[in-house]
């Protein structure tokens, strides 16, 4: 799935802080945006479905196309828009050119209807093949009835 | 089926056909949950697996499981998990319907779950140095062990079998002779 020309919603400074970044190497910290999100929609033909959407409380820019994520949320749909997954973390680096998010931080994963919940430390987000690694400690809790079993 | 998917695993599966029993009547009790740990965790949201490396643990009200690698599948309009594919020194701990806790060992283990029509198939596999081992010692090997847990069956073929009798039982029963017979008497294995 490509990342099309996903469609990056920035806040008022978003304008200059991508022109910033590509254009002359713009310092870290030297503006930050608001309400960032990144969507990504499914190939035809299903192509008016969100496949995911990323978004952030805020968005500090870095070198190399590099954004500081904070307050990450990322939710993933299904082709009926039903949500899948939702992935929330307090901070990440969100790499525009590789289309990656990466954090040493905590993350936590949650199913689309509640009943699968992860978390754990260190992470890395590829959207371009939706694959998401949570490094270390993992810890998975999956809710069933009483007259359910997952098996094993 | 062989004498061991007679005996075997009976109670432990009755266990739960108990337990399915008294859902359907008695009111509606709390979700049960089941922890999984691990190391690593990846999920590929365009295959709908989630695999776990390493150390992985997976604790659940009546069994435990260690291995090395674990794979599940995920259906993608959600749902019951339709594939479970465990590798790497695999050991199970559970319990069968008198509580007591049976171990099993595998390189493998493979859980399917699957719905034709109205039937429904689900079933437990181990294969690789497979053994299950009761409370009392007796154990059976083979290739593959197979667990169908809608039909409440174990077998295997070419099983190979280690029964021990429970000799606290015999010392305290009666004194009525034991029947003359040239069959061995075969105790419940769990």
């Amino acid at each position: 799935m490509k990342w099309s020309s996903a469609v990056l919603v920035l806040s008022a400074f978003a304008a200059l802080i991508f022109s910033g970044a590509r254009g002359r190497a713009q310092p870290a910290a030297a503006s930050h945006a608001t309400d960032f999100t990144n969507v990504e929609y499914y190939a035809q033909p299903n192509q008016t479905q969100m496949k995911s959407r990323l978004t952030g409380a805020e968005a500090q820019p870095l070198a190399g196309e590099l954004l500081i994520i904070k307050h990450l949320k990322l939710e993933m749909f299904s082709t009926n828009g039903h949500p899948q997954a939702v992935v929330e973390a307090p901070e990440c680096v969100y790499d525009m050119r590789n289309n990656t998010a990466n954090s040493a931080g905590h993350l936590q994963l949650q199913s689309g209807d509640g009943k699968i919940r992860a978390e754990g430390d260190g992470f890395l987000w590829r959207q371009d093949d939706s694959f998401l690694t949570i490094s270390n400690h993992v810890h998975t809790v999956i809710e069933t009835g009483p007259e359910v079993n997952i098996g094993l | 089926m062989k004498t061991f998917c007679l005996i075997a695993l009976m109670a432990v599966t009755a266990g739960a056909a108990a337990r399915a029993q008294s859902s359907t009547i008695t009111a509606p009790q709390p979700l049960r949950a089941t922890d999984i740990y691990a190391d690593s965790m990846v999920f590929d949201g365009n295959g709908h697996t989630v695999t776990y490396h390493r150390n992985v643990r997976v604790i659940a009200p009546d069994m435990k499981l260690t291995c090395a690698l674990l794979v599940a599948d995920l259906p993608p309009s959600g749902g019951h998990v339709s594939r479970i594919v465990a590798e790497t020194n695999v050991v199970i701990d559970f319990l069968d319907g008198k509580g007591q806790t049976n171990h099993a060992t595998s390189d493998k283990a493979i859980y399917d779950y699957n719905m034709q029509g109205t039937l429904t198939n689900e079933t437990v596999t181990l294969t690789g140095h497979a053994s299950v081992t009761n409370a009392q010692g007796s154990w059976i090997k083979g290739e593959p062990i197979t667990w169908d847990r809608v039909n409440n069956r174990v077998s295997a073929p070419n099983e190979q079998m280690s029964i021990k009798q429970n000799t606290s039982s015999v010392m305290g029963s009666t004194n009525s002779p034991a029947p003359k017979t040239n069959k061995p008497v075969a105790p419940k294995l769990f």
